[in-house]
């Protein structure tokens, strides 16, 4: 039985203005509670794709999240389908504290300051970040518990789908490890563009593969990093045999 | 938290600690007003006042080395007028003596303030009032503006010191320059990223209200207590 | 990575208030860099800089708050400007007035730099003098307001210059960086080459 895609990307567009095309025609749905990395070398619009998909760059195409299309008016209904996770934590950290992070976006969603702090400690809870960070200022905790903090703050909205922009960037081995179990055991559907080819094997089933804005593959994990060939065309491997990994 | 310190918490558990953000601003409120009030000659108000302060500096126990250093900066920079008014008439004198005492005076209450509280415990006791909401979330703002780009100039600083330790004045003056000017640019990209993330987190131009907090009786009678004895002491050595 | 595109209302409004913290905290860091150099601050007026680029950025309900913000922010944090004598006061008026003005021109009215510019710094001295006139009486200070207005205009005069100069390099650098800035304030006018400087700063 085929199931709905909870998310479908049709001839999705975009050039930054003035500037060449960084998306060309890219298509592909994901399923819900599947986890697809998009893979690329730097300058193939793994980011760009991210940010088109939760509307901050208005790309031509279609984008329908849970069968809800993009537009302008319906932007901020489909921002609270989709979490967007930075690749920098500090850009997505503005508020005072960890704990006044976490709960804005349940405050600024209508939700009353008790019904916030409950949702902030769950989120802190699934990514495993202590409460004892609340009352601490961003630039008081580690990357590694800021990157877990900026990842909460996204998870407090119950997103459907988790896009994540280069999560393992700053992580060493086995932080990168933690942040896919992490990954790993959250129910929502997550999207995560990545050069890390480690880390998208640990966490992910399907790959999709952006080169120069165009969707070169679409394919299982498994095979497309057992084809070395493939990965060398693609930019994502070196012909001595080196992947891009951590 | 930044280059030097800019964050002047220190953390201590003391009532003064503990007391409401919104009596502690109105007992500096009172002070403030006390101070501006209070004539330099002759001195037993601004005497009175300082009596108080200390009384408040004890209670919260920070340690006076601390609080002597951070108004070595304010004593610097009033010393200079204080020294050139020494050398005109009685009332260049006078001038120059008020300017010196009440900008230390009013400097070390808020130090202590500032050692007694958070930043955003204070700005959210502001925000609380309506008009005043707006101005705090963009003090707020810019409070973590200085946290990040203390880190950035801090790594800049770091990576051109490492690249000419043994610049000269001139060159380092010209990366100083240079540096403002990327600061400038990076602080900007940043923004952009910054402002996606509150306006994908449902942002819509309007911050939630602070959670509603009932203002404790015995705090407010402290920090009323506070600032009315400051304003009286100044005000009566004014008219008498 | 630049997002710098136009967007909607909440989006441009959560944008502005980020650029004016960053820039509100250069107008608090600045003052603290020069001070531990040793040069005057009555003199660079290093808390000017960044508040008069950031008027060009900002709008102007945003730059006349950050102007009346930071010179407070910093007399209760710092200590300095002194906040008696009313010194912290005066400098937020002028600075509001200054960098209110600047936006209002520049942004609203898409005047030219030049223009705005000075017709800031003449705001500036003009609600100075009104504001030492005013707080005079109030806390009883005897010295002439006005005396001490051209005096601390003469004596800024090196800050003035440096406003003249650097702010221009400065708002240039975020422009270059943002080409949605002068697409919001030209909306017809093709992004050209603003937009393709700014290509340089894009990931994929």
């Amino acid at each position: 039985m085929d199931i709905a895609p909870l998310l479908s990307v049709e001839g999705l567009s975009y050039a930054y203005p003035g500037g060449p095309p960084v998306l060309r025609n890219v298509s592909f749905s994901v399923r819900p509670g599947e986890r697809v990395a998009v893979l690329g070398p730097n300058g193939a619009g793994k980011s760009t794709l991210l940010w088109c998909l939760v509307g901050v760059l208005r790309a031509e195409g279609r984008v329908v999240v849970a069968g809800t299309e993009l537009t302008p008016r319906t932007e901020s209904q489909v921002r609270s389908m989709i979490g967007l996770a930075f690749s920098d934590p500090d850009d997505q950290l503005f508020m005072p504290t960890i704990g006044r992070d976490l709960a804005f976006g349940p405050r600024a969603a209508g939700d009353p300051p008790e019904q916030a702090e409950l949702k902030a400690r769950f989120a802190a809870r699934q990514v495993g970040l202590p409460e004892a960070l609340f009352d601490r200022a961003p630039h008081e905790i580690s990357s590694g518990e800021r990157r877990r903090a900026a990842l909460a703050a996204v998870l407090t909205l119950g997103p459907d789908l988790l896009a994540l922009d280069e999560p393992t960037n700053s992580l060493d081995a086995p932080g990168c490890a933690g942040l896919a179990e992490t990954l790993a055991g959250l129910p929502c559907a997550q999207l995560v563009a990545t050069h890390d080819l480690d880390f998208a094997r640990e966490l992910c089933s399907r790959a999709l593969v952006l080169v120069q804005g165009q969707l070169a593959a679409d394919d299982e994990m498994e095979a497309l990093l057992a084809d070395a060939e493939r990965l060398i065309a693609y930019g994502l491997a070196a012909r001595s045999g080196k992947r891009s990994a951590r | 938290m930044m280059i030097g310190r800019l964050d002047l918490y220190v953390r201590q558990d003391n009532r003064l600690h503990r007391l409401d953000p919104r009596a502690k601003l109105a007992a500096v409120a009172g002070f403030l007003a006390g101070a501006m009030f209070a004539p330099v000659r002759p001195p037993w108000a601004l005497l009175g006042l300082v009596a108080l302060l200390g009384a408040a500096t004890v209670v919260a126990r920070v340690p006076l080395r601390i609080m002597a250093r951070r108004l070595v900066a304010v004593g610097i920079v009033v010393g200079f007028p204080l020294a050139l008014s020494r050398l005109g008439g009685e009332m260049t004198r006078l001038a120059g003596e008020s300017l010196a005492a009440k900008s230390l005076l009013v400097a070390a209450s808020f130090l202590v303030l500032a050692a007694t509280s958070k930043p955003w415990e204070l700005l959210e006791a502001v925000s609380r009032a309506p008009l005043l909401a707006g101005f705090a979330a963009l003090a707020q703002f810019i409070l973590r503006g200085v946290d990040i780009l203390a880190a950035e100039v801090t790594r800049s600083n770091l990576a051109a010191a490492l690249r000419a330790p043994r610049a000269s004045m001139r060159v380092r003056l010209g990366g100083l320059i240079a540096v403002s000017i990327s600061l400038l640019g990076r602080a900007a990209a940043r923004s952009e990223r910054q402002g996606a993330a509150m306006a994908l987190r449902g942002f819509d131009g309007h911050f939630p209200p602070a959670p509603a907090r009932a203002l404790p009786v015995y705090d407010l009678l402290w920090g009323a207590a506070f600032g009315l004895a400051s304003l009286t002491i100044g005000v009566a050595a004014r008219w008498i | 990575m630049a997002v710098s595109a136009p967007g909607s209302d909440a989006l441009r409004r959560a944008r502005e208030l980020s650029l004016a913290g960053l820039l509100g905290a250069l107008g608090l860091l600045l003052p603290i860099g020069l001070h531990a150099l040793g040069w005057g601050g009555k003199i660079l007026l290093p808390m000017h800089l960044p508040l008069v680029v950031a008027a060009f950025v900002v709008g102007p309900a945003t730059a006349a708050s950050l102007g009346l913000i930071v010179p407070l922010l910093s007399a209760a944090l710092t200590g300095m400007p002194p906040i008696a004598p009313p010194i912290a006061l005066l400098m937020s008026l002028e600075l509001a007035a200054k960098s209110g003005v600047i936006s209002l021109l520049y942004r609203k009215l898409r005047l030219p730099m030049w223009l705005a510019l000075p017709a800031g710094l003449v705001a500036d001295w003009a609600v100075l003098a009104l504001a030492a006139i005013a707080t005079a009486g109030f806390f009883h200070i005897s010295a002439s307001p006005l005396k001490y207005v051209w005096a601390a205009v003469l004596l800024s005069w090196p800050g003035t210059m440096l406003q003249l100069v650097a702010a221009p390099l400065g708002v240039a650098a975020i422009e270059r960086r943002l080409p949605r800035l002068a697409m919001e304030r030209n909306p017809g006018r093709a992004p050209g080459d603003a937009a393709r400087a700014a290509g340089e700063d894009r990931e994929g």
